[in-house]
């Protein structure tokens, strides 16, 4: 072993580290060591299997040892959530790597854990779940407003948005349509669409623009291949769905899609949206 | 009203960890008090604990404890308990095989737990401390509940899958007093028929030593002498934890299942100084409305009563409080009832106190005995009128009071009847 390597782990720190490897195997305390002193991520592996063991109760060591990458860690080694974070608290020690609450939440197998200690080792960052805005915060985003915005909660990704919106029955449009039998207007499933789209182009940040939209200037321009499959009344959920095609400034183009429990509701080819940008 | 009855108990206190050792202990006047080894610097003047024999919970964390094995607890619980957790559970699992309830006895909708504990000093100070040291993330996930007061109801709640009422009670060395008069109305009012009674402390450095701040322990390092209630030159309490478990049942359940009854817990009552934080009321007006107010809700009279366990913890002011509340309420007795503190040979349980003292009353019903009031040289003079009995007597007692008090002026009074009484 390399003399000056050693140097890397003190006297203190190499006491300390055996102290809260204490209970754990003295392969998993040697490669620990060996990982303080030279950083091969190679250790790692023997490392995490050896802190899970040592939290778990005897008869599911066993199961730990084969290391398979499917085992569940809730059902297969009894791991509750608090023993998660014991696990996670002295592996973090161990390794210096810092584990975040929602990282903790997207663990469910053995090979979870493995490559999340992987990614952290190699400064990766974890893909992070995006998150379901409400309607408050929407209308903070889009121009439209209630009574003309039909979208309960959208949750904004690179090149799809997603958002839903329940018919509640009171809107204001049905007395009218029709008359004694309120039926969503196939007009309103495309404007809901189009005000998905304006609120994807404002909140993603995928990239291909050259400045910060004005939420004043987009205009719906136009809308091929539509078709409608059925009809919706008040109880029903619209799920909805659109997919960036292609942004060539001052025009956008996306894919819509409206399903209700899983049935195929409305689909629009094309619809554009032409944008500008802040002055 | 149902009649409530008492059908199992478990110890593990300063003066044993069974049923049997406590008797002998009890009967003999053997005290359980000994060095304690982190009291043993010179700028501790505290010399003395009541300490658990056969248990090791020195360090912070449980998987290092000695425990006897019969016991055995897996890690998955033993993670968030504090030392009196451990205590706990082993009283618990005592109590359960002296009642020979099953486990569906246990979990079922109409059993309830109650406990009471101050929480775990050590284990906030020691969690507190790494919050500190090492950072918010990296406290331990159980530091909560292995420490705060309430710790020992989230683990037995859990661990013995209770389903009835369940809540823990603090109000300090009255709390296990009062957890088994409500555990007691639970049944009486006919919500549960079944309730499981445990009151546990650490009692380590950290729980037992503050209290010298309030110049409210014994410095004497002689174990034989360091606590005399009602001697005239008590000088503070020795300071215990362990615990102690009482099951509770409705008399109807009890017999119909031909279980051992130790006896009938009649009622309680209780009352408040309305006085000082720490201090008990010179007169002990408090505890007169207590023990009054137990008395009228058992029907009983004050000449039924023919054995006292008293709370005297062993200090100045608590003793007198008590001797005159005594006084008050059992002078004019023609058969003055026996008294003892049995804290002259435990020590002073503080949350665990009460039950702990009630189940010794348990004992003496059992095993007809009144416990004597050890290590009195020379009585308090304001005691000279009342019956304290300096030795153990073979006697059978019919009805037994057992009283507790706690900080702030809180008393409770508890009244046993024996169930071959005529």
């Amino acid at each position: 072993m390399n003399a000056d390597k050693d140097m890397l782990l003190s006297p203190e720190a190499e006491s300390q580290l055996r102290e809260s490897l204490k209970r754990c195997s003295p392969e998993t305390v040697k490669a620990a060591l060996a990982y303080r002193r030279d950083r091969d991520t190679e250790h790692v592996p023997v490392l995490v299997i050896g802190i899970i063991e040592r939290f778990l109760e005897i008869e599911y060591r066993e199961k730990i040892r084969e290391g398979k990458d499917g085992l569940l860690l809730v059902e297969d080694l009894g791991i509750d959530s608090l023993m998660m974070v014991e696990i996670v608290i002295l592996i973090e020690e161990t390794l210096g790597v810092s584990i975040q609450n929602e990282e903790l939440l997207e663990l469910s197998t053995l090979g979870d854990v493995k490559s999340l200690i992987y990614r952290k080792m190699h400064g990766i960052p974890t893909p992070r779940k995006p998150q379901p805005i409400s309607m408050e915060e929407i209308e903070s985003i889009v121009p439209i407003q209630r009574p003309f915005l039909f979208l309960e909660e959208a949750t904004v990704q690179t090149e799809e948005t997603t958002g839903w919106y329940r018919i509640r029955g009171d809107e204001f449009f049905f007395p009218g349509h029709f008359k004694e039998e309120p039926v969503f207007p196939a007009s309103i499933m495309i404007e809901a669409l189009g005000q998905l789209a304006v609120l994807h182009l404002l909140k993603s940040d995928n990239g291909f623009l050259e400045g910060k939209i004005d939420p004043n200037k987009i205009f719906f321009t136009s809308c091929d291949g539509v078709r409608c499959h059925r009809v919706c009344k008040p109880g029903d959920v619209l799920d909805l769905d659109v997919r960036l095609k292609q942004v060539r400034y001052p025009l956008a183009n996306f894919e819509g899609k409206i399903s209700t429990v899983g049935q195929k509701v409305a689909y629009a080819q094309s619809l554009s949206l032409t944008f500008g940008y802040v002055d | 009203m149902p009649e409530v009855v008492v059908t199992g108990l478990g110890f593990i206190t300063s003066i044993g960890n069974s049923k049997g050792a406590v008797t002998g202990n009890l009967r003999d006047l053997k005290h359980g008090f000994e060095r304690y080894e982190p009291f043993q610097n010179e700028d501790i003047p505290v010399k003395l604990t009541g300490t658990i024999k056969d248990f090791d919970t020195s360090s912070n964390e449980g998987e290092d404890w000695i425990y006897p094995q019969k016991y055995k607890v897996k890690r998955e619980f033993l993670r968030s308990l504090s030392p009196h957790g451990l205590y706990a559970n082993c009283a618990l699992v005592q109590a359960i095989e002296d009642a020979g309830w099953t486990e569906e006895d246990i979990s079922h909708p109409r059993t309830g737990l109650y406990t009471a504990s101050s929480g775990s000093a050590r284990g906030i100070h020691y969690h507190l401390g790494i919050m500190e040291k090492r950072g918010v993330l990296r406290c331990s996930p159980m530091g909560v509940i292995s420490s705060i007061a309430g710790t020992l109801n989230f683990n037995l709640v859990s661990r013995f899958q209770i389903q009835g009422s369940s809540c823990g009670f603090v109000s300090a060395c009255a709390s296990s007093g009062h957890a088994l008069g409500f555990a007691c109305d639970e049944i009486m009012r006919g919500r549960q028929d079944r309730m499981i009674v445990v009151g546990a402390e650490d009692g380590n450095l950290e729980s037992i030593l503050p209290f010298a701040g309030m110049r409210a322990l014994s410095l004497s390092d002689d174990p034989d002498t360091a606590s005399k209630p009602f001697d005239v030159h008590r000088k503070g309490f020795v300071g215990t934890g362990g615990a102690v478990a009482m099951l509770l049942e409705s008399g109807s359940a009890a017999r119909e299942r031909g279980s051992r009854i130790y006896a009938e817990f009649v009622g309680w009552g209780q009352g408040s100084d309305g006085h000082h934080a720490a201090q008990s009321h010179p007169e002990g007006k408090g505890m007169v409305l207590a023990i009054e107010n137990a008395l009228r809700e058992t029907g009983l009279a004050s000449e039924e009563v023919d054995y006292i366990n008293a709370h005297a913890p062993s200090t100045l002011t608590g003793d007198i409080s008590e001797i005159r509340a005594l006084k008050k309420v059992f002078g004019g007795c023609q058969n003055p009832p026996a008294i003892s503190s049995t804290k002259a040979l435990t020590g002073h349980g503080l949350s665990l106190s009460s039950i702990m003292e009630a189940g010794f009353c348990m004992l003496a019903f059992e095993e007809d005995f009144l416990p004597g009031s050890a290590h009195i040289e020379k009585l308090d003079p304001e005691a000279e009128s009342l019956n304290i009995i300096r030795q153990s007597q073979e006697r059978s007692p019919k009805v037994i009071l057992s009283n507790s008090s706690g900080f702030g002026g809180a008393n409770v009074a508890l009244l046993f009847r024996s169930v071959n009484a005529n």
